[in-house]
């Protein structure tokens, strides 16, 4: 779940519940402030009462009478008045019952004991509960609906706000980290943006990639170098071998000794030289604006190496579209590319096994080299690591260097194609390479 | 003819000498830009190998400097650095071949005679064997005035030996020759093998191939 759509949904689940809890306890809260204002008006009634019965004086509302009651038409106030004895006290509010008319009605009522003119009065004022609580219903719907609108907008709100603060994040993913290739290539201008997390964290990714980039680059120097240096103390010890081996009445023991050092010599050579091919692929020293007809370069290698087939006794069958041209390629390094994946073909493959070498157009429009075999295979668990270096796809037997298809990682690398291994122990290995740069020759 | 190697590595330098002066060539030693340029200046050199990187210059100074007072010599370089654009540089500023190290002195030796038949106009173009006469220059080998049929690499390999007469070659040598400091690391050299057998059974439908000699364990002789 993308970060902006989890903000919103957890601003807007809180909004809900706190919502909807002040929706819950709303006709509890109208009850209260209800009560606490009745509360309030009869005192303040109590008070115009008292200013009356002290202006007219107590027998205007008596008038003969044993007491005094008035009750508007609705029954949903009262005021009454009544002489009480001396001692009888009282001063609260309270809900009580009250029979008016025959009619049992809850009222809240304030009572409170009074003198005047030396004689104890009690007053009443009383105020229907049914009046009290007439407005809750309605007050709680019209606070829901102002509620409601008010959540959205407030989403609303928050979501524009969420898209905008979060907005230099996917830049930073965008142009720091999806699609990177090695060694990183972003765009030295810092994401603009005023959170100042955001800037950290832009900043803090491009230090780190600098720092990426700088190891890897002494890394692939190293290995330029140090392949550099060997090759002046095996040119000297090469021909020092090569006299030695020149020299009259030397013996045939002594000769095949010179030829096994040879050998070994000439392996370390080649490591070296693969480990400096790969470090020049590496740090991009050729050119790739080349374009080359797949057909031709098969055609070439096999020329090149028809002899070790027949040796094999191998049967190979190559069906490439001779019209296709790859564009924006080094020849020479898709020479060796193709020609690492064939060698490799014939190498791992039976006596009397076949190689096909085929191409297709997948559905992307991509074009396909497929170089397949009916070899040893690769097991599961080499099957990942075949790309790296100096690992042997069969430790057994001494098969190489390991050197070969690294090469070809690099070259695929380097050109930014796609390669693709299937294999099955004892029943072959495929290769596919894809290209998106390709076209029809004319 | 006269070789100067200008070499700084000194180990380097001692074994070209012996592996030249064995085939006849007169050789000089410089181990540095300076000496270097005083022996250019001195004397006149048919052969002048540079190593570029040299202790007190760049080699490619060197190239320019001598072409002034040896404008006759064929200049091959010998370098470690294998970078296009030196190799560029170097042939541009008109050396004649350039070898990246390690290289064979056979190698060396091959370019040189190859230089030598361009350069100074030397006819060791046709070279006969047995009874078999080889046009280097046509790619052609014939016997009496039949052509045979050798394919590219087979002739390669047959001209390599026949110019090296009478020395062992090992299959190393051979498939680097041939293949050049190559492009698998494990791209065997028994396929030297495969192509000599070939070469013989093509020679051996006219005349017997005695001359080409299998040295046990080594490699393959021309013998003459």
């Amino acid at each position: 779940m993308r970060l902006s759509t989890k903000l919103t949904l957890f601003i807007t689940g809180s909004k809900l519940a706190i919502v909807l809890l002040f929706i819950i306890t709303l006709p509890f809260l109208v009850e209260q402030i209800a009560s606490q204002f009745t509360n309030y008006t009869l005192k303040q009634q109590r008070k115009e009462v008292l200013k009356n019965i002290n202006k007219n004086g107590i027998v205007y509302y008596l008038q003969g009478d044993e007491s005094y009651g008035s009750y508007t038409m609705l029954k949903e106030e009262f005021v009454a008045l009544l002489p009480v004895s001396g001692n009888f006290k009282a001063d609260t509010i309270k809900d009580a019952q009250r029979i008016v008319e025959n009619d049992t009605l809850s009222y809240r009522i304030l009572s409170e004991t009074f003198k005047f003119e030396n004689k104890n009065y009690l007053l009443e004022i009383g105020k229907t509960s049914a009046s009290i609580n007439q407005y809750n219903k309605q007050l709680q719907q019209f606070a829901s609906y102002v509620l409601v609108i008010l959540i959205l907008l407030s989403i609303i709100i928050d979501l524009t706000f969420i898209r905008m603060v979060i907005k230099p994040l996917s830049k930073i993913i965008k142009s720091r980290l999806i699609n990177m290739k090695f060694p990183f290539k972003f765009d030295e201008h810092p994401v603009k943006t005023s959170t100042t997390d955001f800037k950290y964290l832009d900043e803090s990714l491009a230090l780190l990639m600098n720092q990426i980039n700088e190891a890897f680059y002494k890394e692939r120097e190293f290995t330029s170098n140090a392949s550099h240096e060997i090759m002046t103390p095996i040119s000297i010890l090469q021909h020092k071998m090569e006299n030695l081996l020149a020299e009259e009445g030397l013996t045939e023991s002594a000769a095949l000794a010179i030829i096994e050092m040879m050998k070994t010599l000439n392996r370390l050579k080649k490591i070296s030289n693969s480990l400096l091919l790969i470090a020049r692929i590496e740090n991009q020293q050729y050119h790739d604006k080349e374009e080359v007809k797949p057909l031709d370069l098969f055609n070439l290698i096999i020329e090149e190496i028809s002899h070790r087939l027949e040796e094999k006794n191998l049967n190979i069958q190559i069906k490439i579209n001779k019209d296709v041209v790859l564009r924006d390629i080094n020849k020479d390094l898709l020479y060796q590319l193709i020609f690492n994946l064939v060698h490799n073909a014939i190498k791992f493959n039976r006596e009397g096994g076949s190689i096909s070498i085929s191409d297709n157009f997948t559905t992307t429009g991509e074009y396909e080299i497929n170089v397949s075999d009916t070899g040893m295979g690769i097991s599961a668990e080499q099957l990942p690591h075949i790309f790296d270096r100096f690992i042997k796809s069969n430790a057994a037997e001494n098969y190489g260097y390991g050197l070969g298809l690294t090469i070809v990682k690099s070259i695929v690398d380097y050109h930014h194609l796609n390669i693709k291994v299937e294999s099955k122990l004892n029943e072959g290995t495929a290769f596919k390479v894809v290209f998106s740069n390709w076209k029809k020759a004319q | 003819m006269k070789v100067l190697i200008i070499e700084d590595e000194k180990t380097m330098a001692f074994e070209m000498e012996a592996s030249l002066k064995k085939a006849f060539y007169l050789c000089d030693l410089a181990h540095s830009f300076k000496t270097g340029l005083e022996k250019l200046k001195l004397n006149q050199y048919d052969f002048i190998l540079i190593d570029l990187s040299l202790p007190d210059g760049d080699g490619l100074d060197l190239l320019k400097e001598a072409k002034k007072h040896n404008a006759d010599a064929a200049y091959i370089i010998i370098t470690a650095r294998t970078n296009l654009k030196d190799r560029i540089t170097g042939l541009d500023l008109g050396a004649d071949d350039y070898l990246p190290k390690p290289f064979y002195l056979l190698e060396l030796q091959s370019r040189m005679q190859a230089i030598a038949r361009r350069k100074f106009n030397i006819a060791e173009d046709l070279l006969s064997i047995g009874n078999f006469k080889v046009d280097i220059k046509k790619r052609q080998i014939k016997y009496e005035l039949e052509e045979i049929n050798l394919s590219r690499k087979e002739f390669d390999l047959l001209s390599y030996l026949l110019l090296h007469k009478n020395r062992v070659l090992t299959r190393v040598q051979l498939s680097e020759h041939i293949w050049g400091t190559f492009v698998n690391d494990d791209y065997d050299s028994n396929y030297i093998d495969a192509h000599i057998k070939n070469i013989r059974k093509k020679l051996n439908c006219h005349a017997n191939t005695d001359w080409l000699e299998t040295v046990r364990g080594v490699g393959y002789r021309v013998k003459n």
